[in-house]
């Protein structure tokens, strides 16, 4: 829209009507240029065109498949969180979640339950924690870090208590298959996260559940006094994300064809990078799904990446760091932009 | 309506209230914020809630909202007695509320700040988004409130224009009773008439309008009957035709003592 049809007053009630819909206020293409997901896009791109100049590996299709199949269960778990973040919380809590969604489904497994009844023991349990989640940071107002960081340290315990610090395996064909097998060339495991990617989108991007999400992650109060019954939607994303760590967690035993109690150790902070990277805000209210799965996507990339390029190991979590947070500081930039770029067409608009 | 009643009368009609407070109390703490309030609204009405700073009155239009719960005293919508309440159960009542912080959420959109809450669905679980940036267009349209676009981030609005997207959202609910906290607090004095013109028109379709604001001139253009608090309590009640700016101030700052107290001595 030009500047001469703002409001020619600062304030929203001139006296006739006429309001413009389906105007986008920021240009098109500076938009997309500024969004998380087109930038990680570009970034993956250049990283792994600099990487195919350097070595052939970079060129070696499985290599990719093991990259993407890495980054699938990081964006399983991903996906969920991010949205527990743009609804205003945080769970720490997923890393033992996943070990525990392993070992429920592996002992369920390995005492001849059927695939469909161990994977859904493991999914239960990590919905159950999340409850439990969901239901102390909502009803005894302790903060959701706190919280979360209490059961990421609780279930680890038992976990390991419980099975008494031993694998559990061998684990029938029956319940590896799916971690262990291809579909038209790619693992199964690639298409299952694709799923729960698409699902958590249409959830946040599509539903009126997540428009409410991201009500309650900007605003609890404002979403509380219109009327969202906040408690009840903040509890339900904790149970989404316990049963999204869970799923992974059993994926993960089929993959490895073993439950092993120290699986997933370290997860939750991965996972949380993976959200921010991808344009999720700490603070709630903002964030993509695409963009936490292309987190997940450019965490695994780089860490196989630089395995590849020859860069000593131990500083691949400093890459990890220093793309944290120039992504966060990106975010910024990006916001203050919007506001500016409003700013001047507020003044504009007064001055015409 | 009113111009034969006297001061302090209740309104006169037959009518039953639109809301209803008998002696409600309400501490935060060791504050009384609210002392024994009455208050009666009916439909059709603009009543006006005055006081200074603290005096209680957007502690008693959150509990009409449903915010907060009365420590004591009743609360009846439609003659219907709400015990535990919440915005939600309000708004089922009938009650929309524009609130002083005015409630918004600055990362979404306009279309969807109109729909909080209560959006337009398409199926089962999805949200019709198309719908609803439509008739967020045509209820601001049909106000005279002028965004730059319905897709626009209420951060990126001026006051005024948050204030008038709050407006438009209690108004397009259609509930018969609206409650509005300051209303006008971020407009200029054009502005501030036009929510003077959509209030009368609540009026005349026969809603019941509760209006908090500090703006005295304001509220004798629009108001029908005032009710004045001071530190928690009500000082009095009058109609707008028997009473003068001068009287008003005098309650609202307590040089005038409350009517009850003078009814004793």
């Amino acid at each position: 829209m030009t500047v001469g049809e703002v409001p020619t007053s600062q304030s929203g009630l001139p006296t006739h009507a006429r309001v413009a819909a389906g105007e986008t206020h920021l240009s098109g293409l500076r938009r997309i240029l500024l969004s998380p997901s087109p930038a990680l896009a570009l970034t993956i791109g250049l990283f792994a065109l600099y990487g195919m100049t350097q070595t052939s590996s970079f060129l070696n299709g499985q290599v990719w498949i093991d990259i993407v199949e890495d980054a699938s269960f990081t964006a399983i778990v991903a996906s969920f969180v991010a949205i527990v973040i743009i609804g205003g919380g945080l769970d720490l809590s997923v890393g033992s979640v996943f070990a525990a969604g392993a070992m429920v489904s592996a002992w369920s497994a390995f005492h001849g339950q059927s695939v469909v009844v161990a994977f859904a023991c493991g999914v239960l349990v990590g919905a159950g924690v999340g409850l439990v989640n969901g239901l102390i940071i909502n009803y005894f107002s302790i903060p959701a870090i706190i919280v979360t960081l209490g059961t990421l340290f609780g279930v680890r315990s038992l976990v390991v208590h419980l099975s008494q610090a031993q694998p559990i395996a061998p684990l029938p064909n029956s319940f590896t298959y799916i971690g262990q097998h291809d579909l038209f060339g790619l693992p199964y495991i690639i298409y299952l996260a694709l799923i729960v990617a698409v699902i958590a989108y249409l959830l946040l991007h599509s539903t009126t559940l997540g428009w409410n999400i991201r009500a309650l992650g900007a605003n609890r109060e404002a979403a509380r006094s219109s009327g969202i019954r906040v408690r009840a939607l903040s509890i339900c994303l904790y149970v989404f994300s316990g049963a999204a760590a869970a799923l992974a967690g059993s994926l993960e035993a089929a993959r490895l064809g073993a439950g092993t109690p120290v699986l997933g150790t370290g997860l939750e902070l991965t996972v949380i990078a993976a959200a921010i990277i991808g344009g999720t805000s700490i603070a709630g209210g903002l964030g993509t799904i695409p963009g936490a799965v292309l987190g997940a996507l450019l965490l695994s990339v780089l860490g196989t990446g630089l395995i590849l390029l020859h860069v000593d190991s131990t500083l691949q979590d400093l890459a990890t760091g220093v793309v944290l947070i120039v992504a966060a500081g990106i975010d910024q930039l990006r916001r203050r932009q919007m506001f500016r770029t409003s700013a001047r067409r507020a003044r504009a608009a007064e001055n015409a | 309506m009113l111009a034969s009643a006297e001061i302090n009368k209740e309104a006169p009609t037959s009518e039953r209230p639109a809301l209803e407070v008998t002696e409600g109390w309400k501490s935060f703490g060791h504050v009384n914020a609210l002392r024994d309030v009455k208050l009666n609204a009916y439909p059709g009405e603009v009543l006006a809630i005055l006081g200074d700073n603290g005096a209680g009155k957007s502690t008693l239009v959150k509990v009409l909202a449903g915010v907060h719960n009365l420590d004591a005293g009743e609360l009846r919508i439609n003659g219907e007695t709400v015990d535990r309440t919440s915005p939600r159960l309000a708004r089922q009542h009938g009650v929309s509320t524009v609130f002083q912080d005015l409630a918004v959420i600055e990362t979404l959109d306009v279309a969807a700040n109109m729909f909080l809450g209560q959006q337009i669905r398409r199926g089962w679980i999805f949200a019709n988004r198309r719908r609803m940036f439509a008739e967020a267009a045509d209820s601001l349209a049909a106000l005279g409130v002028r965004v730059p676009s319905v897709r626009a981030q209420l951060g990126e609005l001026s006051g005024g224009q948050r204030q008038g997207v709050a407006i438009a959202r209690a108004v397009r609910e259609d509930n018969p009773i609206v409650l509005m906290d300051e209303p006008t607090a971020a407009l200029g004095v054009r502005e501030t008439a036009h929510v003077g013109e959509i209030i009368r028109e609540l009026k005349r379709r026969g809603k019941c309008v509760i209006l908090v604001s500090h703006d005295l001139e304001f509220v004798f253009k629009v108001a029908d009957r005032m009710l004045i608090m001071r530190l928690g309590g009500v000082q009095g009640l009058r109609t707008t035709k028997s009473t003068d700016h001068q009287e008003v101030v005098a309650m609202i700052t307590g040089i005038a003592g409350d009517d009850e107290t003078k009814a004793r001595s």
